[in-house]
């Protein structure tokens, strides 16, 4: 049995249920595999032209879509396509056009560079030039820029068509050129860039529309990568100056978010010597929206600039950390955490050091746990001897009544104790806020501790382990204070087993889990039956070994189902 | 519906006038009024007075922090007064020849500086386009008892009669109306009722400037239907327009024909459209009344943008399609009747009561029931199979007796007809009202084809990529009909 490919299409676009339609459109491609390109010309094509003025949307995005799978199936025969994208190209709706320009592209992709000079760089004037509609002018926006590049002798109509295009009427025109300007400049020679779209970048940038000079904001940073440092002090400069002093917040905001890239892309000698100042202004600025996205900035800003030059941004951060929005307060503390590596110690312990203090005190969550994971930085950053000033407070946010806030506390010690590596003070120091763990409320943060603990027995060694820290364990284990904190400190005695050799697993830990066996709670007895378990695995004195069989073995008896089910499973292998 | 109050209009879309804000009637004329009384020939307008005049304008130019009550409060306190002055002016016709008329730069620069501002930062609200849900975290933006007096004093500028066309002309330019029509998408009402009593004024008043404001409002709508899918001011912008197409010249110009195909029908497609469908429905059956034979296009675009998932909005569609069905030549519908009766019978079977009931309403209509009888070979066929099938098996009772009823009154209409239809052994149009399985039995030979085509085709070309079609029985909602596309925006 052997179907026409072409009547099957044909007779499933008939269907009237738009999204089978679709379904039947995406299938074009083996027709058109099984066509060949002579029928493709003869038959898909005119039948195509046909759809256009009846199917719906769907159906049509359907189509732009396949138009472009059908070019890699005939390559060499493609440019027959670009009628039918050029009219989805001036659709109405966005996505067909928006998909028409995307498979203009791929056939480009097939083309020889005589043909686009000849047949593509016409369209797209065609396009651009096209009154009534403004869809083709924006399409033909969105296709200048791939295709620029091979334009050949044509490249000057091409430039000459986009910056008329600048000085369009019509917003949606306007703002599609303020979007791709930036693109666009990427292929094109530097001095056409300084000559052709620095003047209508400056043009846009004063755009009575927000919205337009919005989207400027991407653009001008696009354009300042491919300046040199002299161009871009005579050319972005001056717009950046006046971007940031935009009255729209909108643009205020856009130019923030995109500053510590902006920074990268006019290099150090621009952004040391104006950039920190305009920059400042922005951290100051009224709109606290504003405020918030320019010191989320600030914290890759300031590996742009001099060293040197980052005490001009020092003063900024005690405003910031005192913001009336805790968002920027929570912002502003990962930049004093970052910032501090940069900068000479003592500079940054006496200016800064209080900063954070206050903040790990703030009345907003979100800031005290930004600043307790700050403060580990900032610490690292200044070496054992800040930290005498930073652990009472750490020690204060472990009391603190969000848990979020413990636990970023905890892993902030925990941090802090793998880098410094100097027993003297993690003992003097650390340990004491380390061990809360062991009483902490919060699940969270219990297992936060516990499963960090192998590493710190690695960098503090079997003494800690068994010496200071086994005896907080076993504080916890003594005290009646719920079940669930038992658990824990057994679980963190498991984790010492594993590190510990033989003989220390017999004396020191077997006589606390033989304890624990007894225990009047089921679950206890269920975890220390699978410590005792682990400790078997190290300990060699078979009269040891035979102890603790004998203890799990009195278990098999248990009234609880649980306890019973783990003793019998400790036994058998 | 909420934008109901907004709308104070008399039935010819024009605005009446606000009451004034008076409040401070009581109060002795001011020292610059009462120093003007006391001036005898008006054409001459002392020196020291018009500097007052001057400087208060200058003063009231000057940009506050309106969002901070506690900043500059004397100041915001003497601008108050002297707008309140510069409003008593406007009550003396000699005053207004002598000193506002002469320095309407600076008055409308004045203006300008106020209102012209960045809009607030909108804080999300609760309301994602649903209708029904409540407003009551509205926004009030804290600069607007600043603001207010400005928007009343150019209100009144531009009611009165002295200042004309021609010297206002000059500071009317394009750039201002673009500035102006953003501060519609303001999420304070009485801002945008105000924007849209002045942008009406203006738009009576200079007539020379009519085409261009026309121009910005299209760009407008633009850009609403195709890229920001939501606007504020789009009811506002519509009462405007409503006016505006009441004083279209019949026969309609071709440009305005263009403006209903491009801006009035596309409109019901946006997202939000809830918001302004009232308003959006008056333009469209003004734009009829003018000329009826564009109801078919307008039925033809209900159908094709016909919601998907938004059964408030369905609702809406239903009553704007009987509506703009009798205003069609039934003739001409003739095209249409497929997908017409295809979607009624959808909505009639549809798992939600209140559309159901809706399109069961098209059949109390005497003129739809003309149309359904026009062309009886297609809708019979249609209609009775399925009808008899819902009427026996609908959930919900009072439906159930209404689908019995429309059963009566098809049997009445053409009792053969009904009965050939009911009789037929294979009726076409059943799947409609199927579940996704049954409809995927019909499919199976197509499918077939198709997979030995694909089989063909990749016998023919090994690197042959198989088609992946986006719909299946289980996935009804198309992948790019997903929200990652770019294209919509989530509120």
């Amino acid at each position: 049995m052997s179907e026409n490919p072409f009547e099957v299409l044909k007779e499933d676009m008939e269907n009237e249920e738009v999204y089978l339609k679709v379904n039947a459109m995406h299938r074009v491609r083996v027709v058109a595999t099984l066509l060949g390109s002579d029928k493709i010309k003869s038959q898909l094509i005119p039948y195509f032209e046909t759809l256009l003025k009846k199917e719906d949307d769907e159906v049509l995005f359907a189509l732009a879509e396949e138009l472009g799978n059908i070019a890699q199936i005939i390559p060499n025969q493609s440019s027959c396509l670009l009628a039918l994208l050029e009219q989805l190209a001036g659709f109405d709706e966005t996505v067909v056009r928006e998909q028409a320009v995307r498979s203009i592209t791929i056939v480009c992709g097939f083309l020889g560079d005589n043909e686009i000079a000849n047949t593509i760089v016409p369209m797209i004037i065609r396009l651009a030039s096209n009154d009534t509609n403004f869809t083709c002018r924006v399409s033909a926006v969105s296709l200048m820029c791939p295709l620029y590049a091979r334009a050949g002798n044509q490249k000057e109509k091409i430039r000459q068509k986009f910056t008329e295009l600048c000085s369009e009427e019509t917003p949606m025109v306007r703002r599609a050129v303020a979007t791709k300007i930036g693109e666009i400049a990427q292929f094109m020679d530097k001095i056409h860039v300084i000559q052709d779209l620095i003047p209508v970048l400056k043009q846009l940038c004063q755009d009575e529309q927000d919205q337009v000079r919005l989207l400027c904001m991407e653009s001008l940073m696009n354009i300042a990568k491919i300046l040199n440092s002299g161009e871009n002090k005579t050319n972005i400069l001056p717009l950046i100056i006046q971007s940031a002093e935009d009255k729209s917040w909108r643009v205020r905001l856009a130019l923030s978010k995109i500053f510590a890239d902006l920074a990268e892309a006019v290099g150090k000698e621009i952004a040391d010597s104006s950039l920190i100042q305009i920059f400042s202004n922005l951290l100051k600025d009224t709109e606290c929206d504003v405020r918030v996205i320019a010191v989320k900035s600030l914290a890759r800003f300031i590996k742009f600039v001099s060293p040197e030059k980052l005490n001009l941004i020092v003063p900024l951060l005690q405003l910031l950390s005192k913001d009336p929005f805790s968002q920027v307060k929570q912002n502003a503390c990962e930049v004093i955490g970052q910032i501090a590596s940069l900068l000479p110690k003592e500079y940054s312990q006496s200016k800064l050091q209080q900063y954070l203090i206050d903040l790990m005190a703030d009345d907003n969550q979100d800031v005290r746990r930004n600043a307790a994971k700050s403060a580990g930085q900032f610490a690292a950053a200044i070496g054992p001897e800040a930290l005498n000033q930073f652990v009472p407070f750490l020690k204060k946010c472990m009391d603190d009544p969000k848990w979020r806030v413990r636990k970023e506390t905890m892993q902030t010690i925990i941090q802090l104790a793998l880098t410094v590596k100097n027993p003297d003070v993690f003992n003097k120091q650390l340990e004491s806020v380390f061990v809360m763990f062991l009483k902490d409320r919060a699940a969270e943060v219990r297992s936060m501790g516990l499963s960090q603990l192998p590493a710190l027995i690695a960098t503090y060694k079997q003494e800690w382990a068994v010496g200071n820290f086994l005896s907080k364990c076993v504080e916890t284990l003594s005290k009646d204070v719920g079940s669930l904190y038992r658990i824990n400190a057994l679980y963190a005695i498991q984790q010492i087993s594993f590190a510990v050799d033989g003989p220390v697993a017999q004396d020191r830990l077997w006589p606390i889990v033989q304890k624990c066996l007894k225990d009047t709670v089921p679950n206890i007895r269920f975890v220390s039956i699978r410590v005792a378990k682990s400790l078997s695995k190290k300990i060699d004195n078979q009269q040891t070994l035979n102890q603790i069989k004998q203890a799990i073995n009195e278990l098999i008896e248990d009234p609880d189902r649980d306890v019973k089910f783990y003793a019998q499973e400790a036994l058998q292998n | 519906m909420q934008r109901t109050a907004n709308s104070k209009q008399t039935p010819t879309g024009r605005p009446q006038a606000q009451p004034t804000t008076n409040t401070q009637q009581t109060r002795a004329p001011p020292q610059m009024i009462q120093n003007m009384a006391r001036v005898t020939d008006p054409k001459h307008v002392p020196k020291e007075i018009r500097d007052q005049f001057l400087k208060k304008i200058h003063f009231c130019s000057q940009p506050y922090d309106f969002n901070d009550d506690t900043k500059n409060v004397k100041e915001k306190q003497e601008r108050s007064q002297y707008l309140q002055e510069l409003f008593d002016l406007l009550k003396e016709p000699n005053f207004v020849a002598n000193l506002v008329v002469p320095h309407l730069d600076l008055i409308i620069e004045m203006i300008e500086k106020n209102i012209f501002r960045p809009l607030p930062i909108l804080k999300k609200t609760a309301t994602n386009g649903e209708i029904g849900m409540e407003d009551d975290d509205q926004l009030i933006d804290p600069a607007w008892t600043h603001l207010q007096p400005v928007y009343e004093y150019f209100l009144q500028l531009i009611v009165n009669e002295q200042p004309d066309v021609k010297s206002l002309k000059i500071f009317i330019t394009h750039s201002f109306i673009q500035e102006f029509l953003e501060l519609f998408d303001s999420e304070e009402p009485r801002e945008r009722e105000y924007l849209k009593n002045i942008l009406h004024r203006l738009y009576a008043k200079l007539v020379p400037r009519r085409k261009m404001i026309r121009k910005a409002i299209n760009d407008c709508f633009y850009t609403l239907i195709h890229e920001t899918y939501k606007f504020n001011g789009a009811a506002e912008l519509l009462d405007i327009l409503a006016s505006i197409i009441s004083g279209f010249a019949v026969p309609l110009r071709e440009e305005h024909v263009i403006f209903f195909k491009t801006v009035i029908i596309p409109l019901h497609k946006v997202q939000t459209c809830q918001f302004y469908h009232e308003q959006l429905l008056r333009c469209s059956m003004l734009f009829l009344s003018k000329d009826p034979t564009l109801a078919t296009f307008l039925v033809e675009g209900l159908l094709r943008y016909w919601p998907f998932a938004n059964s408030a909005k369905e609702v809406m569609f239903l009553n704007e399609l009987l509506e703009v069905l009798e205003v069609c030549e039934i003739s001409k519908l003739e095209p249409l009747i497929p997908k017409l009766f295809k979607r009624l019978i959808k909505c009639i079977a549809g798992p939600h009561l209140q559309v159901a009931d809706r399109a069961m309403c098209f059949f109390e209509n005497d003129y739809f029931l003309t149309i359904l009888k026009s062309y009886k070979p297609f809708t019979f066929p249609l209609l009775v199979p399925v009808i008899a099938q819902i009427a026996d098996t609908h959930w919900h009772k009072v439906l159930q007796e209404s689908l019995n009823a429309l059963k009566t009154i098809l049997k009445e209409i053409d009792y053969q007809a009904f009965d050939k239809a009911l009789n037929n052994k294979d009726p076409k149009y059943l799947y409609i009202i199927q579940d996704a399985k049954n409809q995927k039995k019909d499919r199976q030979k197509i499918e077939e084809k198709w997979k030995n085509l694909t089989k063909q085709a990749l016998q023919k070309n090994p690197n042959f990529k198989e088609p992946i079609v986006p719909y299946s029985d289980t996935h009804i909602v198309g992948e790019h009909n997903g929200l990652n596309n770019g294209n919509i925006t989530i509120i």
